[in-house]
């Protein structure tokens, strides 16, 4: 079965992962920018599909 | 007496080095490897374990490889962003088509497999491209670091 969800949700993880690892050096650097770029992401989405409730 | 600038090559830039063509190959034929010869060897596992994991889901959810189509500009810019996850493009291309026809459906009779009714079409064409440019942006980071620009 194909959650869209949970698609969006590994999609976000793995480039955050990404980016991460691509322009931090330090593990804590890394992990703020993981989370940040994750939660941009990951929650941004659903709150944009939220919003777009109101276009017809 | 003349005072010391500092520059010692008169104003000159020394030549930039250059990336060994090598191992920008293989930086694009394997995710990951590049920084894995250049001695990067945590990065290296988690850049392969990143794009092999966004093309995997991407082919599992019935994502379709770009290829060039006659008459549609975008379908190369698909091409260029799946060709980007290397060997893997390759390898599905030849699975979906068959080596004799993978090279003799060049450069516009290739299928690119995937299933355009199932749910997960979209998701998948978006692994597809996000996995192949992520190794693209690999590749110039391997660049970098050959030319010591970056750590």
């Amino acid at each position: 079965m194909v959650d869209h969800l949970l698609l969006m949700i590994w999609h976000a993880l793995l480039v955050a992962l990404f980016f991460a690892f691509l322009w931090r050096r330090s593990s804590r650097d890394r992990l703020r920018l993981f989370a940040k770029t994750f939660l941009l992401m990951a929650v941004g989405s659903v709150v944009l599909g939220w919003l777009m409730f109101a276009v017809p | 007496m003349t005072k010391d600038t500092g520059r010692s090559t008169g104003g000159v830039e020394a030549p930039r080095a250059r990336t060994s063509p090598l191992l920008l190959l293989a930086a694009w034929l394997v995710p990951g490897l590049g920084h894995w010869i250049l001695g990067k060897r945590r990065r290296a596992l988690v850049f392969f374990t990143v794009v092999v994991g966004a093309f995997l889901t991407g082919m599992l959810v019935d994502g379709e490889l770009g290829t060039p189509r006659p008459g549609e500009p975008f379908s190369w810019l698909a091409t260029l962003a799946c060709l980007g996850n290397g060997l893997l493009y390759v390898a599905r291309l030849v699975w979906i088509n068959g080596l004799s026809g993978a090279l003799g459906g060049l450069p516009f009779g290739l299928d690119g497999g995937g299933d355009p009714t199932a749910v997960g079409f979209a998701y998948g064409n978006t692994f597809l491209y996000t996995g192949g440019l992520m190794n693209l942006l690999l590749m110039l980071d391997v660049s970098d670091i050959a030319r010591a620009e970056k750590d």
